[in-house]
Order: C-alpha cells, then structure tokens, then sequence
C-alpha cells in the first residue's frame, strides 16, 4: 500500500478527470498490476455487470442507429443517414434547447435551496427527525400523485398559483398552455420533488466537516455567513462536485416531471411536452420517434446525442466546480 | 444576556425558515392522503377537496380485491432489500478504492465508470431481455436483481464522500499499524462514512422500490411481480381509472420507504465528527 | 484479519460471475411463448371484461388459460418479447392506435382466417374488421369494441341559448358542421362564457375520423396534403374565427368545472368518453344528453385480440377468442367494463337498451349504434401519428400564440414532407 495518498482531503477531490486520460499514472508494467490485484478485484462487481448486461445492449443501440428499424420487422441499413437527419431536425434541436432551459431553471435553484436548507437542518438542536422527514417525503411521493396534485395546482381558475396570483393582484396566467408557463410548471416540479433529497446528499456531507473546524471559527470571531463560506463551503467541495455532475446527467435525461404534467390531454401524444413542445424534454423526443413514430433507428441515434450532449454538459460542470476548488 | 436573546432570535428565524420549508414539502404530500380518502369523482370536482374523505377503507378495499398488495410487497421487499445490500457492498468497496489509493488505470477506469453512467437509461430493453431470458432468469426476481447490484451512481456518490470523511491522518495510521486493505475497509473506511452508507442505501431502496420500467417487462408471471408493477395495472386506458383506489395504493407503497428512511435517518448523526481524527 | 469477509468479497464475484458464465453456457432453451398446458393472454387494464375473462378460463378447460393484465406501456412489452423470440403470449390485446405498424408485420401473428374466421366476418362491422386485415388479406386482429363517436350536449344551457333541446331535434338541427358552429354562435350570445368546444384539436380530428382516408394510401404515397386534411384543417380555423374555442385545456379541473356548471354544454366524443363523465362529472349527472355527431360519425379507439406465432394450440386460442368476443358476450364487455360493441347483433340486446340516468332516462345505445354503423372504412398506416403530430403542433400554434393559419399550414406540411422522406414514404 505504498501509493496511498498524502495530499490534503480538498486537494483529493480534484483528481480524476472524467475523460480519463492515459498514462497519467507511471505505469510499471505487469508487476505493478499484479501488486495491485486487490484493488481491481475490489472494484470489479461494477465493469463485469456492465459487460454482461450493459455493452450488448449499448452495442446494439449503436448499431441501430445506422439502421432503419420499426421494432419488429426486417432491418435495412441506413448509413449515416440518421445522424445526418438529426442534425437537420429542428424540433431535436427545440427539445435540447428545452431539456436546457428546464435543468437550468430547475437545477440551479434546486441545489441553491437544498444547501441552504442543509446548513440549517445541520444547525436545528430540536425536531431534527421531524424536518428531515418531511423534507425526503416529496422525492418519494408517487408519479401518479404527483401528476394530479400538480395539474391542479397549476390549474388556470382552480389553481393554488393563480389564486395567489389574484390576491396580489397579478392576473390569471394559463400556466399549462403556454410555452413558458410550462417551463416554469416542469421546473417547479423538479424542484420541489428533488430539493429535499438533494438536501439530505448535504446533509450527510456536512457531516464529514469536524466539529473542531466550526468552533476554531467561533474563537475566531466568524459569523455564520463567514462561517459558511470559509469552512462548510471548501469542506463540502467533492459533495457539491457529486450534487452538480449528478443533477446535470439525471436533468438532462428528464423526462417524467414533463410526462405527467402534460400528458394526459388533448389528443396530442403524452410525449409531446404541450403546446408548441414547450415540455419536450430530448428524452421525451427520442420516445416519441421511437413509440410513435416506429423509427427505432432515428431513436436510438437520438439517444446516442444525448449521450453525447450529457458527456459534454457534466465535463463542463466538473470543470467548472473544480476550478472553483483549485482558486 | 445579550448573546442568549441573540441566539433565541437565530432560532426563532431559523426553525420559521425551516418550517415554512415543511409545509412546501408536505403540502403536496397531505393532498394525496386527501385524494385517497376520496372518491374518483370527488378528486376531479371543483374547487378542489382540501379536507379528507370518507371512502379510504373502501378504496383500500377496492385495491385488495384488485391487486395482491401484500404478496408484490413482499417481492418488491426481497427485491429493494438484496440490492441495497450489494450496493451498499460492492460501491463503498470500489468507492473506497478510487478514493483513496492509486493503481495504474485509475483514472481510466474512473472517468469509464462515468461514462457508463451517463449512457441514457433508455437504450434497449430488447437485448438485455435476450440475455434474461438465454440465462433463465427472466419471470424471476434475480433478473431485477444482479444487474443492479453495483452502480456508478453509487461508487461515484461514495467515492466524494469517502474523499472528505476518511482523513489521509487516518489511513497513514492503519497503514503503519499494518492493515490490510480490506481490514483498513472494515475497520477504518465504513465506520466513518455511516451518513454516506445511509443516503445510498436510501436512495438505493427507493430507487429499486419505485422502479417499474424493467420490471414491468422482465416479470412475465401474473404472479410474481413486484409492487409498482402490480399497481400500473390498476391504470385503465381510456376511462374509469379509479384514481381514489390508485392513489390510495400508492399511499400505502410508500410506508415502507418511509418506515426505511426513519431507520436509515438515525444514522445521519454520526459520532465521526468529533472522533474522525483519532 | 478476518476471513469471513475475505471470504464475503470472494464469495459475491465468484456467484455474480459464476451465475452469469455458468447461466450463459446452461441457457439455451429459451422458450418462445407459453409452456406445459398453459396458455397466455395478455391485455390492459379495461382493455375486457375481468369477469368475462375469468369464465372463459372455467370453461375451457383443455388448457389453463393464465390472462394478465399488462400494466404501462403495453406495446414496447409486446414488442420485446416478440423480437426476443422468448416469453411471447398465446393470445394477445393489440391496441387500435398501434395495429397498422403490427399489420406491416403481419407474419408474427397466425392469420385468423385459416383459423375459419372468414366465416364470422359477417357478425361484425365492417369497418372495424378491415382495420385488423392486412394489406395482403390476411386477417390479424379480431375485433373487440369500437369507439364511435357522438354529440354529448346539456339540453338546460341550450334552451337558454333558444337552442333545441330533444335528442332528436338537436341531431336534425346540427347535422352539418355549418349548422353546428351556428349554434355555437347562439350560444356564445346568449349565454355567458359558454363555449362550443373545448380546443382546437377536438374539431381537428373529429374532422379527419369522419373522412375515409388518413395520412398515407397503401402506395406509400403521402397524403396529408389533401382534401380531407385541409377541410378538418380549415373546419378548426373556422371554429376559432368564429370565436366558439374555449381557454380551457382538455383533461384539467378547469374543463371538468366547465362541463360541470354549463360553460361547456356540448362535447364531441367516443363513446367511452361517458364513462369519463359519469365518474367525474357528478354536479351534472342525469343533465347530459347524447346526440348525432355532424354530418358523419367519427371512431376514437377500439381494440383487436390476435394469436401470436408462437401459439401452439392456435385452435383452442380461436375458440377463447371467438367466445369472448361473439355478440353475446360483446354486450356483457359493454355492461361490465363500458366497451362498445363491434357486433351489431349486440345493439337490438336488452341488456343495452336499458334507459341510462346519467343522460336523464334516455336509451344513449340508438345514437352509439347508429353511428358506429357509419363509420366509413379507412386505411391507416404506423406513420399517422408521425404525420399527424406536425398539423396538430401548428394548429396548437395558431391558437395558442396566434400564429398565421396559412405560414402554420405551410410550416405543418414541409415538416410532413420531411418526416415523410426519412420514414420512406414518398
């Protein structure tokens, strides 16, 4: 065990780089390796699973994706055609756009609150259990529920939003049936679905930041704000980097929040996303091409974008957070 | 005295804040309790009923004779139960590794693992339902179970936490002390990292418990299913949904999430904060 | 140390790989559908009666008939297991909206005919049987109910409005779409906030159900550009220009709540859409009446039972399906679980003709029969849904934010065109 790290814990979390590049690590040849059986065999339940049940599958989307393909019968061979097809889709590229706008108004303030609200669930002395209770509760209420609680909330005459609204004097807004209205219905959903969950990722980090740090503060004279941001702050960076990378993966393949919230009417597909496709998150549009459409071949190339534009999404964001780390 | 009433007022504020922040959470929560106390016709009228019902135990009713709640429970228990298990095992053990020592390949195999977990969850269920079914297990609970044993998620999330609650101080000790790795594992590693365990296995439960995409296709006896997957038949196509008895079944799904949360939740205090650096 | 958890870790590869090696080397009979005595049939929810299903399992007991109802998405099951050659059922539901793409793959279903199914033709609407035909005649669904669709209206408001107010008069009165925006122009006037329609997308495509053609003809060749389209296109214009749209949204409280206190009296809809009213609308009940839809009736769903390749017993499957599906017991499927006969036999049954207080005391089935009876037969292909969305998403652009009829037309059929060209249809 001659390699353990040294480095102090902060510095740690900047480590890995998600594209993995080679050859960062001196590699001393097959001795080395073998020094090491342990460790590859402590981590190796997660690639044999994937190679057994999760590289035929992806395989075989791949090579859909150069097919023409309706789900059950004969394939034809399509070439690049698809991507090229792809590229030229509007309404792909209308859904990325959504799928953004959604993570952004969603995501941000989501993990904003979920901070906040750690710090003070952290720093509660009485009703701890109680408020951390309610707080999980909303990110395991069911989609069913969630879907008709939510549509009547946001209902144009009978809704909580706009009886609000009213009483302060603000008018009436069709918040289902207008393209940003809709966004910010989706994004409400997201949020109070996920904050509380979020919530309890920083709560148990906040756990890992010694008692001792905070009363050094104290003696130092630092308020809470202080406090926050010159001890919980960096001491929570690789929780913050795991809450960041991970909303940014699972918000951009959405999908549900939308599908509940817009399905269900109209005679229009439950993966429309609503007038004009305000809802229509990426994944929404690969299940309408796929479902709807029977064109498993463009579907499984839109899920290769996403792929794509996630890979993209989460190496920025990690670039992003541990830049932050390093200044 | 000055100080007391200081701190008196920070506490006020905060348990307002904190409280305000209950109600936004439960809110939507006691609507659904108000929707299963209700009749189908009830939940759609207007205004909207803010107060329950009367027809809970008649819901309820509806839903034992429609679907086997308690055998897919118990299905849907072994199925959430062996997979927590596992990944609590086989992500804090791998998640141990990236976190703290250094092999050749590690970033590669690292920044793989990422990527596999940003591969849309979607792709196809047509080969993986191939591979269930030339190995025998589909129909079975075991084809919902193996492939979800070990999850990047999971070796991510630990692996973050890990970084910051297992002090280098620590580690450097156990080695001079001449663990072994899985000893410095054992005995080291998971005693300081119990609030990391307790939102995987959370979340890891809740995932499995609420998960119905697959399950709804691997599980081909009428019999044997699991809870989520007995509950979407009660979804009818067209009309006549009887939303009262849905959201009533729905209601009781979630008992045991939350009787595993308040469990789990016990172990978010750890004692490591004052002991981590021995 | 402690070798129990040495022994642990050792233990969890050796099984998760063992199983995995051993399981892929062990595994080679697969079976492709139902085994032992067993035979499967797989619907959803509402898609038959419970209870008819449960006596044909007594009845027929030269097999064990094990049915199960499919929760969620019920195509991409189906389909899965059809491709995987494994676990497929016996007998099978297939859903209205998804017949045409599994008629293009007609050989993974036993064609009924050789089956005798050609002599029970006659039984049932012709219409309905032909959508479960394929193109090269084999027959792959048979029919279990229909959706036909008629004029539910609230005869109170209507009298208010000076409108007329008996099943009868209000079929003769509104029997063209001209005469029916009419009255909802009267409405309008007359009484306060009522509206004709709930959206645009109802009239849309009742408009395009009641024509006997649909996006593509049997060539491949696209077809929405054509008459029938753009007359169900211009029939929903006209109906915002004469202001008859309501700003409710189809499937929300603020619509129930219209149905509910008369600003919405009148609703065009299949006729399973009354068991939608009768569970939500309860303030209204014994209110509602049913009249003729304009000028021609219109389908919305219905479904087929199939017989898979993978049946071995298909015989003893034509049986189950032709005893659950005969005029008899049609017409309890109607009874127990609201689904609309495909046989006409069943209209003339007594347990149909039995006076519905819901629409006050009136025998509903004359008009549902009669318009299920003149539903015209039309050819629908796997790509409507492909080619209807990009007319209903401009038309929703028109309403919604306004946009001009004529660049939404257009806009609607280049995107036509271009998802037409990559589907291959020329």
């Amino acid at each position: 065990m001659a390699d353990m790290k040294t480095a102090p814990a902060a510095a740690i979390a900047a480590a890995p780089s998600p594209t993995g590049t080679v050859g960062a690590t001196p590699s001393g040849g097959k001795g080395r390796i073998r020094r090491h059986w342990r460790l590859y065999a402590a981590i190796s339940p997660f690639y044999l699973l994937f190679l057994c049940f999760g590289l035929v599958p992806a395989g075989f989307s791949l090579f859909l994706a150069f097919q023409r393909w309706d789900g059950l019968g004969d394939m034809e061979y399509a070439g690049l055609s698809q991507f090229r097809y792809l590229l030229a889709d509007t309404q792909f590229w209308d859904a990325v756009v959504n799928t953004l706008e959604i993570w952004a108004m969603g995501t941000l303030p989501m993990l904003f609150i979920a901070l906040v609200s750690a710090v003070m669930l952290n720093s509660a002395v009485r009703f701890k259990g109680v408020y951390r209770f309610a707080y999980f509760v909303p990110s395991v209420t069911s989609v069913v529920a969630v879907a008709v609680i939510f549509g009547s909330i946001f209902s144009t005459s009978f809704g909580l939003m706009n009886a609000v609204l009213r009483t302060v004097g603000i008018g009436e807004v069709a918040w289902l049936n207008e393209p940003w209205g809709i966004k910010v219905a989706v994004a409400a959903l997201m949020t109070w679905q996920w904050t509380g969950y979020n919530a309890i990722i920083f709560l148990a980090g906040l756990q890992t930041i010694p008692t001792e740090l905070y009363e050094a503060a104290r003696v130092d004279g630092a308020g809470p704000v202080r406090t926050f941001f010159s001890v919980t702050m960096p001491m929570m960076r690789p929780v913050i980097l795991f809450t960041v990378v991970v909303s940014t993966i699972t918000g951009l393949q959405s999908f549900s929040e939308s599908q509940v919230l817009l399905g269900r009417n109209d005679g229009m597909s439950t993966f429309a996303g609503g007038p004009e496709h305000a809802g229509q998150t990426v994944v929404l549009y690969f299940f309408q091409q796929t479902f709807d459409n029977n064109d498993f071949g463009y579907g499984a190339a839109i899920a290769w974008a996403i792929f794509m534009i996630v890979v993209v999404f989460s190496l920025i964001n990690w670039r992003l957070v541990n830049r932050r780390e390093k200044g | 005295m000055s100080r007391t009433k200081g701190a008196m007022a920070r506490g006020v504020s905060l348990h307002t804040a904190l409280i305000a922040g209950v109600l936004l959470s439960i809110f939507p929560f006691y609507l659904a309790v108000v929707m299963a106390t209700r009749t189908s016709s009830e939940i759609f009228s207007y205004p909207p009923k803010l107060w329950p019902g009367s027809h809970f135990r008649e819901n309820v009713g509806h839903l034992f004779d429609n679907v086997d709640f308690f055998g897919s429970m118990l299905n849907s228990l072994i199925v959430a139960g062996t997979v927590t298990v596992l990944v609590l095992f086989f992500d804090s053990l791998a998640a141990f590794v990236f976190a703290k020592f250094d092999f050749p390949g590690r970033k590669l195999l690292f920044g793989l693992m990422m990527g596999i977990f940003m591969l849309p969850a979607q792709l196809s269920a047509i080969p993986q339902f191939v591979i269930m079914a030339k190995l025998g297990w589909i129909g079975s609970l075991t084809a919902l179970i193996v492939p979800a044993a070990a999850n990047a998620f999971g070796i991510f999330w630990m692996r973050q936490y890990m970084t910051g609650a297992i002090h280098d101080e620590l580690m450097d000790a156990s080695r001079l002390d001449g663990c072994s790795f899985l000893r410095q594992y054992w005995h080291v590693a998971l005693p300081v990292v119990r609030p990391g365990l307790a939102f995987l296995g959370i979340f890891t439960f809740m995932s499995q418990w609420n998960d119905y995409a697959w399950p709804l296709i691997a599980l081909t006896n009428p019999d044997h299913v699991t809870l989520q997957v007995a509950l979407s038949q009660l979804n009818s196509v067209h009309s006549m949904t009887d939303y009262g008895m849905v959201m009533a079944g729905a209601l009781l799904a979630l008992i045991p999430l939350l009787i595993m949360f308040i469990f789990a939740a016990r172990h978010f205090i750890a004692d490591l904060a004052k002991g981590a650096i021995r | 140390m402690h070798p129990s958890r040495r022994g642990l870790l050792r233990a969890g590869l050796a099984t998760t790989s063992a199983a995995v090696l051993g399981g892929a080397a062990a595994g080679c009979a697969v079976p492709a559908g139902s085994t032992g005595r067993n035979m499967t049939l797989w619907y959803w929810g509402g898609g038959l009666s419970d209870k008819l299903v449960e006596d044909a399992a007594k009845r027929f007991t030269q097999v064990d008939l094990k049915a199960t109802q499919i929760g969620g998405y019920f195509r991409s099951k189906l389909l899965t297991t059809l491709t995987a050659r494994a676990y497929a059922p016996d007998i099978t539901g297939l859903k209205g909206e998804d017949i045409a793409s599994l008629l293009s793959n007609a050989d993974q279903f036993i064609d009924l005919n050789t089956l005798g199914a050609d002599r029970l033709k006659s039984q049932y609407l012709d219409w309905k049987w032909a959508q479960g035909t394929a193109d090269d005649g084999r027959q792959i669904g048979f029919p279990i109910d229909t959706g036909p669709c008629v004029h539910y209206y609230r005869p109170d408001v209507f009298r208010k409005a000076g409108l007329p107010t008996e099943p009868a008069e209000v079929s003769a009165a509104m029997s063209t779409w001209d005469d029916y925006f009419a009255a909802g122009e009267r409405l309008r006037t007359r009484v306060k906030g009522a509206y004709l329609v709930t959206d645009l997308l109802a009239v849309l495509n009742m408009g395009i159900g009641q024509s006997a053609k649909r996006f593509v003809d049997k060539d491949r060749h696209f077809i929405g550009d054509q008459e029938h389209i753009v007359r169900a296109w211009n029939l929903a214009l006209e109906c915002k220009q004469r202001g008859l749209v309501s700003p409710f949204k189809s499937g929300t409280v603020d619509q129930t709540a219209a149905l509910e206190d008369g600003r919405l009296p009148s609703q065009l809809g299949a006729s399973w859409v009354s068991g939608d009213f009768k569970s939500q609308l309860t303030k209204s009940a014994g209110k509602w009446r049913v009249a003729a839809m304009p000028e021609r009736p219109a389908n919305d769903g219905g479904s087929f039972l199939g017989i898979t390749k993978y049946c071995r017993r298909p015989e003893v499957a034509f049986e189950i399906i032709t005893w659950l599906l005969g005029p008899r017991n049609q017409t309890r499927g109607f009874v127990e679980a609201s689904l609309f006969p495909s046989t006409p036999a069943s209209y003339e049954m007594a347990a149909m003709r039995k006076p519905d207080p819901f629409f006050g005391g009136q025998i509903t089935n004359d008009i549902f029969a009669r318009a299920a009876q003149r539903i015209q037969v039309a050819y629908n292909s796997p790509y409507d849904m492909a080619l209807k969305q990009p007319i209903m998403d401009e038309l929703t652009s028109v309403h919604v934010s306004g946009k001009d009829p004529r660049r939404a037309w257009r806009d609607a059929m280049s995107t036509c065109r271009r998802i037409a060209d990559h589907l291959g249809v020329s």
